[in-house]
């Protein structure tokens, strides 16, 4: 086995192949496949979207000149939440290029973040109102030299109420308002609201998918290592969770609580860790027996190091693996739940819209089309990286694809 | 003449590159023949029995060169010369299992565990005669089982593998490779699994099938003790090549090639008589005086419970240990022998306490560890280490080799830096014969006997009194045996240590250890020092293991 592997890595100078670490070989094999590579590809295009968004889709023009004054209502306008996100974007491009370990890295990146985060939210107080109709309004009297606005010149509540009820219209269907994917039932430009919706796709699923896997690694790292009465418990808790409906739970806190997109999160992510607890249990129960982690409860090493050091690194795999999927299914969650109609109430989200085009009296294609093919790329982008994750940390389908 | 390869290359293709795994062999085997192919591991002999028997996968290989010609039998009785490789699949598959059968190392993996023993026998029977009834396949598969040395066949030819030991499937896959009377038997490592008396029984019984059928036996194995059991004739295969091949007794005693003799020397019986030899000149260490003991165990325990129902209530327990008596004297090698399943690593680990015991006393350097907290013995641990079996599993492969042995020193207080700690590290990667540059490296950048003394150096890392090892060498080739051997010696003399030396080979325990103990059923039958016990064993059960250890006549 070691001589093949030997024979088949490509000549790497034995500096290098000491630096890489058995995860980002894994990585570095899954990016082989062309299906990965467009699937990360895709994630990465919807990450720059969602950062974005304010600044691809927005009523409020990005700069503009009113008598002699030059200003900016989109920059005015930014939230605290757009300003953080853009902080940890930058952040993270900058740090990407600074030399250093990952750990340390990511380190001051969740640092740069909660620093920043903190600060917008203290020092960041966009009007409470925006009025999307007065710079149209004003631009058609004349009152501006000259107006920059965004690619796509309206928000996601921007429901062109200067226009009329417009509602429903295809794409392109009108000259004097271009809207590339038409609007929705009312009024608002589809695009738009897409491209804000990314945000709530992607929070949806990395937050979810992290609470459990944080929640699912931890119960199933102790079930696996002390076995025994832990891990009867832990089972039975597993079971307790498994035996919950999500979709019923959900329903029962959106009556409650009513419609809050971080309980949707935390319900999602406190509902879904039975799998990588089985899946950590199962890794931990075959690590614990194996010879270097007996030889490091021999060494007397403290148990934080022998379930952190030594256990958790080589059992994280299949995990890591189970996340793609897991993100995926936490998307699709949020979509069925606004598509039910639980979801957020005017905040944009993919699944709020597919659920207007069922409502609606006739069937608007571009309704129907557009958010539920981003969702299917979404979806479909994260198996792609998953299958692929599976296939690089599993030896045995390697062998036999070869 | 049965079967006779010629200038026979395999190359098998992993990645871009092909790579020659066989290189242009020849042997012959006469029929009523046993050729031994002797190597150690990765030297292709494997890769030739496949190539003989066509089993190698086709998209990966080429035979660049060579014939394997052989003498196919028609059922008719008329006889006609092939060759192998320029054979139709359809041939191929006819000769394979009615002409030339195969047996596998791994018993346990070797027969398909969802179906009957007999349905696995009949089911092959029937596809090379295919004009026999159910019931005669049946009582051919029986007669086949009898023939094994199965007891009970009638009854036991409806049991599923799981229900048979090692020893018993290795005799069903014997059945089913010669219930269809193949000319050709080719044995795959087929006793490396077993433990040595049921090793003596498969042998016995191949040689007594062979005598009866005038099979020929292409036999594959690493060692040399097997190979004077059962060759006539004897190829030394390494790296592809067969180096040198000849009569059994000429290879053993006069061998001609390099490697053949340096194969010999590594052998642990020739280990002892070289170091008889050196220190027949000198004067005898003094026999060690009753020092005390290091590790002194009082009717130990460790009892796992069978757990059975909903309510998980405890039916019986398993005895891996059942009360035993041991004293370890201080600086001695006490090996502990003993066949697989019969408790050896239960109680090494248990003597450390990585398993719990279920009764009994441990003391350590006088010290009663029995009920010791977790954290007091945490402290405690500095004293005593442990190198265990499989090279490939003792290693972290996530950690480089200079935080595997640094971790332990930092938790003990050894050092009192970082750099001072890897300096440590250097000096003890260097004691067992590594170089301090390969404290950077990740665990599957080494071999397997690298591997080994990285463990080694572990165990050696907190400076220790006492060590256990427990099989080291057994997943190790002969030549790497012999090294991490006398590695083990020279370290005890410096370190001063106390070894509990755990395996299964004897010859390993003639060469290394001062006492000896054997342990039989989670009991120890036998116990003296290594010289006394293996020349006159007083146990039966000792007796008829050392009978069973095949010697190499020297």
């Amino acid at each position: 086995m070691s001589e093949g592997g030997a024979v088949n890595t490509v000549p790497v100078t034995p500096k290098a192949r000491a630096q890489r670490g058995y995860l980002s070989q894994a990585v570095r094999e899954a990016f082989v496949d062309w299906g990965t590579r467009l699937g990360a590809l895709w994630i990465g295009v919807l990450i720059f979207i969602a950062v974005f968004a304010p600044f691809l889709a927005n009523s409020h023009p990005l700069l503009l000149s009113e008598a002699g004054q030059v200003r900016s209502p989109l920059l005015e306008y930014l939230s605290a939440a757009d300003v953080t996100l853009l902080v940890a974007f930058f952040s993270a491009l900058a740090l990407l290029w600074v030399p250093g370990t990952v750990r340390s890295k990511l380190l001051a990146w969740l640092a740069i973040l909660a620093l920043g985060g903190l600060l917008s939210w203290l020092l960041i107080s966009p009007p409470k109102l925006s009025i999307y109709e007065q710079y149209r309004e004003r631009q058609a009297s004349g009152q501006y030299d000259w107006v920059i606005t965004a690619p796509i010149p309206y928000s996601a509540k921007d429901y062109l109420r200067d226009y009329g009820a417009a509602g429903l219209e295809a794409p392109l269907a009108s000259e004097e308002r271009r809207h590339w994917l038409g609007t929705d039932e009312n009024g608002a430009d589809v695009l738009s609201r897409m491209i804000h919706a990314t945000r709530i796709a992607l929070g949806i699923g990395l937050v979810a998918t992290g609470i459990a896997m944080l929640i699912g690694t931890i119960i199933g790292g102790l079930m696996g290592y002390f076995s025994g009465v832990v891990d009867m418990i832990g089972m039975r808790l597993v079971e307790i969770f498994e035996a919950i409906p999500v979709l019923f739970l959900l329903l029962t806190f959106v009556a409650f609580f009513g419609r809050n997109l971080y309980i949707m999160m935390v319900i999602i992510g406190i509902t879904s860790w039975t799998g990588y607890a089985r899946y950590v249990r199962a890794e931990f129960l075959k690590l614990r027996q194996q010879e270097f982690v007996q030889a490091a409860v021999a060494c007397g090493l403290p148990l934080h190091s022998i379930l952190f050091r030594h256990m958790l690194p080589n059992g994280m795999a299949p995990v890591l693996v189970a996340v793609s999927f897991s993100v995926a299914s936490a998307i699709l969650a949020e979509a069925t739940l606004s598509f039910l109609g639980l979801g957020l109430v005017d905040d944009p989200s993919w699944g709020q819209m597919l659920n207007q085009a069922v409502q609606a009296a006739t069937f608007n294609w571009w309704m129907a089309a557009f958010p539920g093919g981003a969702i299917f790329l979404t979806v479909f982008a994260y198996n792609l990286i998953g299958e692929s994750m599976r296939d690089a940390i599993d030896p045995y389908l390697k062998k036999s694809s070869r | 003449m049965l079967l006779q390869i010629d200038n026979l290359s395999t190359q098998l293709r992993t990645g871009d590159e092909d790579v020659a795994a066989v290189d242009g062999i020849s042997f012959h085997i006469e029929r009523g023949e046993t050729f031994c192919l002797v190597g150690e591991s990765g030297s292709g002999k494997s890769v030739s029995a496949l190539s003989v028997i066509q089993l190698l996968p086709k998209d990966i290989t080429t035979h660049p060169s060579g014939r394997i010609l052989f003498d196919y039998r028609h059922p008719d009785g008329s006889r006609e010369q092939v060759d192998m490789l320029s054979l139709p699949e359809e041939r191929k598959r006819q000769i394979r299992g009615s002409r030339i059968a195969m047996i596998f190392q791994e018993p346990m993996t070797s027969l398909n565990p969802v179906f009957t023993i007999g349905e696995q026998i009949i089911e092959a029977v029937q596809l090379h005669d295919p004009q026999l009834s159910y019931p005669a396949a049946r009582t051919k598969a029986i007669a086949a089982l009898e023939q094994v040395m199965i007891a009970n066949a009638a009854e036991r030819i409806d049991e599923y593998p799981h229900r048979l030991s090692g020893g018993q499937r290795q005799r069903v896959m014997i059945a089913m490779a010669m219930a269809c009377e193949p000319d050709l038997l080719i044995a795959d490592e087929p006793t490396t699994a077993l433990d040595v008396t049921v090793q003596a029984e498969i042998l016995r019984l191949m040689k007594e099938l062979q005598a009866r059928r005038g099979t020929s036996i292409l036999f594959i194995t690493h060692d040399f003790g097997v190979v004077a059991q059962m060759a006539h004739r004897v190829g030394v295969m390494r790296q592809g090549k067969i180096v040198e091949s000849g009569r059994l007794a000429d290879v053993l005693h006069n061998p001609q090639h390099a490697y053949t003799r340096q194969l010999l020397a590594a052998l642990p019986e020739n280990l002892k008589r070289q170091r008889e030899a050196a220190l027949a000149g000198q004067a005898q260490p003094p026999a060690p005086a009753e020092a005390e003991s290091m590790v002194d165990l009082r009717g130990l325990q460790v009892y796992f419970p069978i757990k059975k129902g909903v309510l998980q209530r405890t039916v019986d327990y398993v005895k891996a240990v059942d009360g035993i008596d041991l004293q370890i004297p201080k600086g001695q090698i006490l090996a502990l022998v003993g066949e697989s399943g019969c408790g050896k690593s239960t109680l090494g680990r248990a003597i450390l306490r990585l398993t719990e015991p279920t009764a009994g006393q441990i003391q350590f350097a006088g010290r009663n560890i029995t009920h010791l907290p977790r954290t007091r013995l945490r402290a405690l641990r500095r004293q005593m280490q442990i190198v265990f079996q499989d090279p490939m599993s003792s290693l972290n492969p996530r950690l480089t080799v200079a935080a595997t042995l640094t971790e332990p020193m930092k938790v003990h207080g050894i050092g009192a830096s970082k750099e001072e700690r890897l300096a440590l590290a250097a000096q003890v990667l260097e004691s067992v014969q590594l170089k301090a540059d390969h404290l950077w490296r990740y665990p599957h950048e080494f071999s397997g006997g690298q591997r080994q003394r990285i463990g080694i150096a572990r165990a050696l890392a907190l400076n220790p009194s006492f060590i256990i090892c427990d099989e080291i060498t057994s997943a190790l080739d002969v030549s790497v045996q012999a090294e991490v051997l006398q590695l083990l010696l020279a370290l005890r003399r410096e370190h001063d240590l106390t070894l509990l030396f755990i395996t299964h080979n004897i010859s390993v325990v003639e060469y290394l250890s001062d006492e000896v103990a054997v342990m039989y059923a989670g009991k120890i039958v036998e116990r003296g020092p290594t010289a006394q016990v293996c020349a006159r064993p007083s146990h039966p059960y000792t007796q008829k293991l050392l009978a069973a250890v095949p010697r190499v006549p020297l």
